[in-house]
């Protein structure tokens, strides 16, 4: 018995008024129903091709075709290649398993790193720059292009399935694995060490999973239910750890399952512990599981990378603890008073320095200066970086007490000219609204306050140590609580075009840490080893899995975001359905050849039409409902929105979030939208060529349903004369840019001109137009 | 279930509590004066009214959305007699309820009695004139932005044109502000400067403040309109009297009182329109929405962020003709009249008034002024006070000219000692929109030809002449080279480089003619005037095209605009049209050239790009900090406020902050709400009920309009590159403080559970908390002598610099 509140509380029309017991909803498929024009009976034509033999024959036909198309001379060039140089080199890092850092999570680049492995590159070449021959560093780079080449030819097969799976015929279904068997940009993209076929595979993989276990929602918590449901998960959670982007396959498929959910609220449909069932199982297989799976990779990630490398500065001092061989682990020293330093700031590494030269009295701007000693950034070693610490409390002779610790308040001794640093309200020489740093003469003692420092160490504890390398601190004054800062700006000829050092008001400013690079001198202890030299290698120190995810997922999503510098062949996304603007790659001069990623404009073209078709289907269709007029029958116009709506919620995931992003942005970030644009493309031209048939059922029939007639789509003759032509124009084109997408062979200036289908296309070695001129 | 003896119940089958004014709907016998005399106590006071007709539905026992049997009866009843309101029955209900028009009162009793629903209202805006005025011209000193504005007043009393990114309608009013007020428009406006006896700065604020007084009662309309209960609508006027930042920004001669004043009447004319929804094109239906659309125009006129307010009414009305489109009983004339209708109110007479305060600009602003550059140069010749006239006609060879670009919003060619950082690192070459000496170009020969010679013959510049432009100040060579540009990465950099004598081929810049706007076709004339031949110039090694089109240069270039040399010929492209503006020529006889009107269409737009490109620019400075700037996400907890002056001890201080916990609310109010919509929709797919359908509509509707209205004017500053101010958020707020006040109505004042007693309770501490925290803070607003640390208690916040730390 059902609580009594809640039935009370439900009121309206429907049967849950008559009565307090719930009858069993029973369950419809919407997509059948009359309207449809029932053909009962298919074509023999369509009979054949629909067969599971004829769909196998095709299935191998494509897939040998996209192994063909992307195999073809994948060792040319035996140079790297765009971004290569960052990919390889990850590859490289896994297999000397030294610590890297990327804004990438790690799957689709442990992969490279796997098949690196395989075929037995020892790590040692470093992909620095684009050009770099392989052949003379005897790279197996031909093994590490396979895997993308794989995973992209096997794409075009799935892409088949999933629009077999949705119930579409094959004719219908292998248009869509055309349009992304024949696309330049897909093929480009496949062939060279490179995330988004990886990418591309999963995603496709998770909308293929997800339609089948969408297929067993009339048998639900069934084994093949909960199999597709958690295989769907796991793709997903692959997706995404291929590649940043892939978060947007999550979002989609999250969208889909939350439709899916309020739906399932719907009272008529299920009892609260339905629906409960129904979302602890899916919070199970669409959150716990991708997490789990998503989070091994990054457990695999630290587990390969155990030796220090080039991503150590990017880490906290306690990560970088934990890789052998990192100089914190090898150099952290406890720093004590009287100690002489090196100080260097984090962010743009200069060495705090000081010099017998001063301030200018006057500025050009007519600003007045203190006229003291400079206090400036210096980028290289010198003895004017010298700092000594002195205290400001009284000291024993020997023992702990002689650490410098969190807090505590110092004075900092420029070695060479015997001054101390201090700063004061006196504005800075390039910034007005920031104080000058300068340093005061040892013996005059007039200034003793302005000298004074309090040490503010990063994320202590009270007391804790001050460590060289690995104990970043701000230095805040304590007369005017402002912040040692500096930031990339240089002064001028007076200061030997020196960095700018001033003091920060915002005391807690994140880019004002200081970090001391090396203990140069210290007072003799006869307790303590010799600190200023190297010390034995020490054992990495442990930490926390998840601390250490923790701290590398908001570096990347940091960077993510600061990837804004400008780039001459990024292009905004509104350019890219429309194959507006493509990147170039690769070039070579001497041959006249180059890479240039732009894809297959028929494909492009046809698949953002059947997007505006689409829109407008959807448009007309709600106009004319709205005026009370039913132009599409009931079970079609629901395979639109459900199926096709599907698609186009791919599409749009994949494609508008890039519109609020201001990171450089390349054509190749549309790739998965374009996938999901193929599909959409198909399902629309199953539309237009179907007359209001559909294939019915294509799920899996629930036990309490009514059994109904089996319906077929009939497409007639005209399906395979539209597949023929689309097929004709799209390998036409296909071949005829393909020079540009496997880079030979070269051509010249005229063909060039000639394969400049668009005028925004920007390919190198044209001919000039107006050499007539 | 259905139930139609019950729509029209006999008044007499009422029970005691169950007066008159419940069945409001039923039209009342308007006819029979005498009854209406008779009932006089039962006045239809909307709020009264209001108040009862949401509890319509008695009280359920349990108390929490469930209903016994009876209850549901008389509801599905009262359902009923909702639907025969109206025609249509969609989802655009829930405004004020409708109320028949009362009888011409007979006498002055029965007139105030009929008009006491005006009495708060009154009262509020007396007390909204004493804030607003209240020692306003304490401070005699140029405010903050008094000192742009009051300038630009200033320009429209002189007449000079001047150049600005707003648009022109609230300076005109400061203008008229300082006219009415007797000012000569001789003070300059430095900031911080004291006024001098001359200008009367107290009438100019306080006809500034007039804005600011009628936001209290328009607030207080507002919220009667859409159907606040009476205790919410005091709650509405209470806030918008009481928030200190629109107090302060109320008080100077600035534009964010008229900004305020129009989003104000915008959505106050909104609201009246939907009321009208049954009432189509009666007079009273045209009146609200052409006022919408007046006001819609005027709003955009003063400040862009207009266009939010704009945006809401937008979306309101494609939901409204949503709705009249799926009504198929609707003729299709009807149909057509309301898409008319509002064509013409909502787009062509907002973009009429928009371009009327435009025409204003040009016709008071006939002198040349500073602000001369950013228009084109037919415009400028126009302009009283212009020399262009006087310059010689025929460029020859020696000649010194500032080029002009042509396209819209394009500046004069302009060069500078700085390098480019990027690429060659050689001299800038950009386009600038002020008059300098470094916009002055010399035409010499090539260097393959004889130096120009001064005492030689002259030698005319012809189509198709391959010159070098010389820059005047600096002697470098206009020079481009296949290194890309800083910003339009494919087109080349074009830049200064050499000097008198040194130069390469690279310096070549081939003359090639458009037309002429006087003389018309290129073959129709020979030599190149001044001012109406359009020019192009074509790299001569290259074959790019020298262009200017409004990409602005980071802060190493100044924010000007770039130069680039486009390798692609698109001979229509504007951007590419140059014209000579200024020409000196010693050896030439000064012009006298008439020239053509500068149509009005067509300076229109060329200002508006303009204003466009200057606002673009107009990012932050990532080298510079700018303390007064805030980020949009400091705005809603009010991380920042801002000094508007100086923070000397002897100087009155004014700091721009809300009160806190008005802002503080309305923003808890926005997560409220989304939070109970989000309840809602839960418990309705599960089919509880928790209101009936007319009050679910008016708390749609009532969310609807505060919510998206606010989200509106705060998510674009988001995605906006441009730096902004805690200001900004001003209009912003008031959507979500009718969003506040509209939740307390929801779950207090309308509450069915609660009691009077309880209901006053609550109304008296809100109003407590709202009222003590502005005294405790009408200071900031008001001014405050001496130094500021010796007053207790004003930092609320660490991150507010109100203290001198």
């Amino acid at each position: 018995m059902a609580s009594q509140s809640q039935l009370r509380g439900r009121k309206g029309k429907g049967p849950a008024l008559s009565g307090p017991s719930l009858e069993p909803y029973e369950e419809e498929d919407d997509h059948a129903g009359s309207g449809v024009n029932q053909s009962r009976r298919q074509s023999s034509l369509e009979r054949t091709l629909n067969s599971d033999k004829a769909s196998i024959a095709i299935v191998g036909v494509l897939t040998a075709l996209a192994f063909i198309t992307r195999f073809y001379k994948i060792n040319h060039p035996d140079q790297v290649v765009f971004d290569e140089v960052h990919f390889g080199k990850f590859a490289a890092h896994y297999i000397q398993r030294e610590y890297y850092f990327d804004v990438h999570p790690p799957f689709a680049k442990l992969l490279f790193g796997l098949a690196g492995w395989f075929v037995g590159f020892d790590g040692h070449f470093q992909f620095e720059n684009i050009g770099d021959s392989y052949t003379t560093a005897h790279v197996p780079y031909v093994g590490m292009r396979a895997l993308p080449a794989i995973l992209g030819s096997l794409t075009v097969p799935i892409v088949y399935a999933i629009m077999k799976e949705s119930g579409y015929s094959s004719v219908v279904s292998a248009f869509s694995a055309i349009l992304i068997l024949f696309d330049n940009a897909h093929v480009a993209q496949s062939r060279l060490i490179l995330l988004d076929a990886t990418l591309i595979f999963f995603m496709c993989l998770t909308i293929y999973s997800y339609i089948r276990f969408r297929k067993y929602r009339f048998k639900e918590f069934s084994q093949e239910w909960w199999g597709w449901m958690i295989a769907t998960g796991v793709f997903m959670a692959c997706t995404w750890a291929s590649k940043v982007n892939g978060i947007l396959t999550v979002v989609c498929i999250g969208c889909a399952v939350l439709v899916d959910l309020w739906d399932l609220l719907d009272y008529r449909k299920s009892s609260m512990e339905r629906f409960r069932n129904h979302f602890f199982a899916r919070a199970v297989g669409f959150i716990l599981v991708p997490l789990i799976v998503y989070l091994s990779f990054f457990w695999m990630h630290f587990a390969v990378l155990t030796n220090s490398g080039p991503g150590d500065s990017f880490m906290s001092p306690a990560f970088q603890e934990t890789l052998r061989g990192n100089e914190l682990l090898l150099n952290s020293q406890e720093i004590r008073y009287f100690d002489t330093v090196t100080i260097k700031h984090k962010n743009t590494k200069v060495f705090l320095h000081s010099h017998e030269d001063r301030y200018p009295l006057k500025y050009e701007d007519g600003r007045i200066s203190s006229q003291g000693q400079q206090v400036t950034g210096y980028g290289h070693p010198d003895s004017n970086n010298h700092w000594q610490i002195i205290p400001t409390k009284a000291l024993p002779e020997t023992g702990r007490a002689r650490v410098v610790r969190h807090d505590d308040i110092v004075q900092l001794l420029h070695v060479n000219t015997e001054s101390y640093l201090l700063t004061h309200d006196v504005a800075s020489p390039l910034m007005p609204t920031n104080q000058e740093f300068t340093a005061w003469p040892k013996d005059d003692l007039s200034r003793y306050n302005d000298t004074l420092f309090q040490l503010h160490l990063v994320d202590a504890h009270e007391g804790e140590a001050w460590k060289s390398k690995s104990g970043h601190f701000r230095l805040v004054h304590v007369p005017t609580k402002v912040s040692m800062w500096t930031y990339q700006n240089q002064l001028p000829d007076w200061a030997f075009k020196q960095q700018e050092i001033n003091g920060n008001k915002n005391a807690a400013e994140k880019t004002a840490t200081w970090y001391v690079d090396e203990i140069v001198d210290s007072e003799s202890d006869p307790s303590l080893p010799d600190r200023t030299g190297d010390t034995p290698p020490q054992e990495p120190k442990k930490m926390n899995f998840f601390k250490k995810f923790a701290e590398l997922q908001i570096l990347m999503l940091q960077h993510n975001a600061g990837l804004t510098a400008s780039h001459p062949y990024a292009s905004s996304p509104i350019n890219w359905p429309f194959l507006l603007s493509g990147i170039s790659f690769w070039t070579n001069a001497d041959e006249q050849k180059q890479i240039y990623l732009i894809g297959n404009i028929v494909s492009w073209w046809t698949c953002v039409t059947a997007i505006a078709v689409f829109i407008g289907i959807i448009g007309a269709d709600l106009l004319a409902r709205r005026r009370n007029i039913e132009p599409i029958p009931d079970p079609v116009r629901n395979r639109l929105w459900n199926n096709t709506g599907f698609f186009i919620l791919v599409w749009a995931v994949h494609y508008f979030p890039f519109f609020l992003m201001s990171r450089q942005l390349f054509i190749h970030h549309y790739l998965p939208s374009h996938v999901a644009s193929a599909l959409v493309a198909g399902s629309v031209l199953h539309y237009i060529l179907s007359d209001d048939t559909l294939n019915y059922p294509i799920s899996v029939r629930g036990d309490t349903m009514r059994p109904k007639r089996q319906t077929y789509a009939d497409l007639g003759m005209r399906g395979p004369i539209a597949l023929l032509g689309f097929t004709f124009s799209l390998l036409f084109f296909y071949i005829y840019i393909a020079p540009l997408t496997y880079g030979t062979p070269g051509l010249d200036g005229n063909q060039v001109n000639a394969r400049r289908l668009l005028s925004t296309w920007t390919l190198h070695f044209a001919a000039k137009v107006t050499d007539g001129a | 279930m259905h139930r139609p003896s019950q729509v029209a119940i006999p008044v007499g089958d009422l029970r005691e509590e169950d007066s008159l004014s419940d069945f409001e709907e039923v039209p009342y016998p308007t006819h029979t004066t005498n009854s209406w005399t008779v009932n006089q106590e039962e006045l239809p006071l909307h709020y009264m009214t209001e108040e009862k007709a949401r509890r319509r539905v008695p009280k359920a026992p349990a108390g929490n959305g469930l209903h016994d049997d009876k209850a549901e009866a008389f509801d599905d009843g009262g359902r009923d007699a909702y639907n025969k309101i109206g025609s249509v029955k969609g989802n655009m209900g829930g405004g004020r309820l409708r109320r028949p028009p009362p009888p011409p009162p007979a006498t002055f009793t029965e007139f105030l009695q009929q008009n006491l629903e005006h009495i708060p209202p009154v009262v509020y805006t007396l007390l909204s004139c004493w804030t607003r005025f209240h020692k306003i011209g304490k401070s005699p000193y140029v405010i903050w932005d008094e000192a742009h504005f009051g300038k630009f007043g200033s320009h429209y009393l002189k007449r000079e044109f001047y150049f600005d990114v707003h648009p022109p309608l609230g300076k005109m009013l400061v203008g008229l502000a300082g006219l009415l007020s007797g000012y000569d428009g001789s003070f300059e406006f430095k900031s911080g400067e004291q006024y001098p006896d001359t200008v009367p700065y107290v009438a100019m604020r306080v006809l500034m403040a007039m804005f600011g007084v009628v936001m209290v009662p328009l607030g207080w309309y507002t919220a009667v309109e859409l159907g606040m209960s009476w205790w919410a609508c005091h709650l509405v006027a209470i806030m918008v009297l009481c928030d200190v930042a629109w107090l302060c920004i109320s008080r100077f001669i600035l534009l964010d009182s008229m900004l305020l004043c129009f989003t104000f009447t915008t959505v106050f004319a909104l609201t009246k329109f939907h009321n009208q929804q049954y009432q189509s094109f009666t007079f009273d239906w045209w009146l609200w929405l052409a006022f919408t659309g007046l006001s819609i125009g005027c709003v955009m006129s003063v400040k862009w962020i207009g266009l939010f307010v704009t945006a809401l009414v937008g979306l309101y009305t494609i939901e409204d003709l949503w709705e009249k489109f799926g009504d198929v009983r609707m003729s299709v004339q009807d149909q057509l009249r309301h898409w008319g209708a509002r064509i013409a109110c909502l787009i062509v007479l907002p973009i009429l008034v928009y371009m009327a305060s435009f025409k204003m600009h040009f016709l008071v602003l006939n002198h040349s002024g500073p602000g001369d550059s950013q228009m084109s140069s037919l415009f400028q010749a126009n302009l009283v006070g212009n020399d262009f006239a006087k310059n010689p006609l025929d460029i020859a060879y020696g000649s010194k000219l500032t080029l002009k670009n042509m396209g819209w919003g394009g500046g004069l060619l302009h060069s500078h000692v700085q390098t480019y950082p990027v690429g060659s690192n050689q001299q800038q070459v950009t386009c600038y929109h002020y008059k300098d000496d470094n916009n002055d170009w010399i035409i010499v020969p090539r260097w393959d030809e004889p130096e120009y010679d001064p005492d030689g013959p002259l030698r005319f510049l012809q189509d198709g002449d391959v010159i070098r432009l010389q820059h005047a100040s600096t002697t470098r060579n206009l020079h481009s080279h296949t290194i890309p540009a800083p910003i339009s990465k494919l087109n080349n950099e074009v830049s200064c480089y050499g000097n008198a004598t040194i130069g390469d081929f690279h310096d070549y810049w081939v003359v090639e003619v458009v037309d002429d706007i006087k003389r018309g076709r290129k073959d129709r004339f020979e030599n190149i005037h001044s001012l109406t031949t359009r020019l192009r110039f074509k790299h001569e090694d290259s074959g790019c095209y020298l262009r200017a089109a409004n990409a602005i240069l980071p802060q190493w270039g100044f924010k000007q605009v770039e130069v680039s040399c486009d390798k692609e010929n698109n001979p229509n492209d504007i951007h590419t049209y140059w014209n000579v503006e200024s020409h000196w020529n010693d050896r030439l006889p000064a012009g006298d050239a008439k020239f053509y009107k500068s149509p009005f269409l067509r300076d229109f737009i060329h200002l508006n790009v303009a204003m466009w490109t200057s606002n673009n620019a107009l990012i932050p400075d990532p080298d510079k900090e700018d303390i007064l700037a805030s980020k949009p996400t400091d705005w809603p907890w009010l991380r920042l406020g801002l000094r508007m002056c100086g923070w000397g001890d002897t100087q009155t201080k004014y700091y721009l902050l809300g009160t806190p916990v008005i802002w503080w609310g309305s923003t808890a109010s926005l997560f409220v709400f989304l939070t109970a919509l989000g309840v809602y929709l839960l418990r309705q797919q599960r089919k509880y009920v928790d209101m009936e359908p007319r009050e679910w509509e008016h708390f749609l509707y009532v969310g609807k309009i505060a919510f998206v209205g606010w989200f509106l004017h705060y998510f674009p500053f988001m995605i906006m590159g441009r730096v902004t101010y805690v200001h900004h958020y001003l209009p912003t707020l008031y959507f979500s403080v009718l969003l506040l006040a509209h939740l307390l109505d929801h779950f207090i004042f309308s509450s069915r559970r609660l009691s009077e007693q309880t209901k006053r309770i609550a109304f008296g501490v809100c109003t407590f908390i709202i009222v003590g925290t502005f005294w405790w803070f009408r200071g900031v607003a008001f001014g405050i002598d001496g130094p500021i640390n010796d007053y207790w208690g004003l930092g609320w916040r660490e991150s507010w610099n109100i203290y001198n730390l």
